[in-house]
């Protein structure tokens, strides 16, 4: 039955019977339990498991700062094009050469300024994934992985990336 | 405002083709617009909170996997998905209703057994009004097929034909159950008064 063929019987708001205005009322912010939600969403996502990205390669901490970063890189790429002639622009680069590497903010510059505890942790970075930042790519160097530091906060949120002047 | 905003999201059918295609906030997007109604369908029609979470999270799980198939041609997802939940709830009634039956009871559409829900608590518990709670209480001890009717056009404000594609009946059939509901409800509710 197509139900696109809607009745006349549909003109009817003003007749839904007053009997259940109490109960409509009572009922309408009644919700499914946040537990079912979860549930759906878990099966969601072994339902379509996600392709994993080159950071969460490195170890299971990095999988955060990797989220983070790949967001940091598509803004980079950008920033490595447009920004960079504008250092003299009022707004803060996302991205700047430190002392011949390269410096990618994967927060804001006052969220680093003020963070009391950071640490620096070390890595590795697949060349291939640093190509779209300008890295230099080529066939020989292509499987090489470059050494970089992460700035991470005391809570663990990864706050920013550098590569080394070897880059 | 409510309009603009209405208009502003996504439709049905375009959250089921981000859905299929893998993209997670089409399908919360889709879960957080349909489960408050389809939940609130199954607690009174069943009146047990945990079964009609049940019913809600196994019709989700079977719109992600395929097992009830929507076909947008055939009506609206929201339809769909109150004619799968009926359908779990009465997989759900099946045993108790084998077991209350009667040997030689009368299953047609005036003298069906009118068999109460099975946990009127935990919706009574949820219910401070009382003229709510005593309009629940009648609907509970509906039969059935009458008890669909009601709540899909009193409390869902779906047509006849609606409810009719949702049911699996005719357009006269709803109209009947539906008068026959609301005079048994009124009924009650007067005998309580």
């Amino acid at each position: 039955m197509d139900i696109h063929n809607h009745d006349h019987d549909h003109q009817r708001d003003h007749q839904r019977d007053p009997l259940f205005d109490a109960l409509r009322a009572e009922m309408a912010t009644l919700d499914a339990p946040r537990g079912v939600e979860k549930e759906l969403m878990q099966a969601f996502a072994r339902q379509f498991p996600r392709k994993r990205h080159w950071w969460e390669a490195l170890s299971p901490r990095w999988a955060l700062a990797g989220s983070l970063a790949s967001v940091a890189v598509a803004v980079l790429a950008f920033a490595l094009t447009v920004v960079r002639p504008l250092a003299g622009d009022r707004h803060p680069p996302l991205v700047t050469h430190d002392g011949g590497g390269l410096f990618i903010a994967l927060d804001s510059l006052e969220r680093i300024d003020s963070e009391p505890n950071p640490r620096l942790v070390e890595t590795e970075v697949p060349r291939t994934a640093l190509a779209p930042l300008g890295v230099p790519l080529t066939p020989e160097n292509a499987g090489q992985k470059v050494k970089a530091e992460m700035l991470v906060a005391a809570d663990g949120q990864p706050l920013a990336l550098r590569l080394s002047a070897a880059y | 405002m409510t309009t603009s905003a209405t208009k502003l999201q996504p439709a049905d059918t375009e959250l089921l083709r981000q859905m299929r295609s893998g993209a997670a906030d089409a399908f919360a997007a889709l879960y957080r617009r349909h489960q408050g109604p389809l939940y609130r369908f199954a607690l009174l029609r069943c009146g047990s909170g945990a079964t009609a979470a049940d019913v809600v999270q196994e019709a989700f799980m079977g719109l992600l996997t395929g097992r009830f198939a929507f076909d947008p041609l055939r009506g609206q997802l929201s339809s769909f998905l109150f004619g799968v939940a009926r359908n779990l709830i009465l997989q759900h009634e099946t045993p108790r209703r084998r077991d209350a039956a009667l040997p030689g009871a009368i299953d047609d559409e005036d003298d069906a057994p009118e068999l109460p829900s099975d946990e009127a608590g935990p919706l009574a518990r949820v219910l401070h009004n009382e003229a709510a709670e005593d309009v629940r209480r009648a609907l509970a001890l509906l039969a059935p097929h009458y008890r669909d009717a009601v709540i899909l056009y009193e409390m869902h404000d779906l047509s006849y034909a609606e409810i009719a594609d949702i049911c699996q009946v005719d357009i006269g059939t709803v109209r009947s159950r539906l008068s026959r509901g609301r005079a048994a409800l009124a009924k009650r509710l007067a005998a309580h008064a």
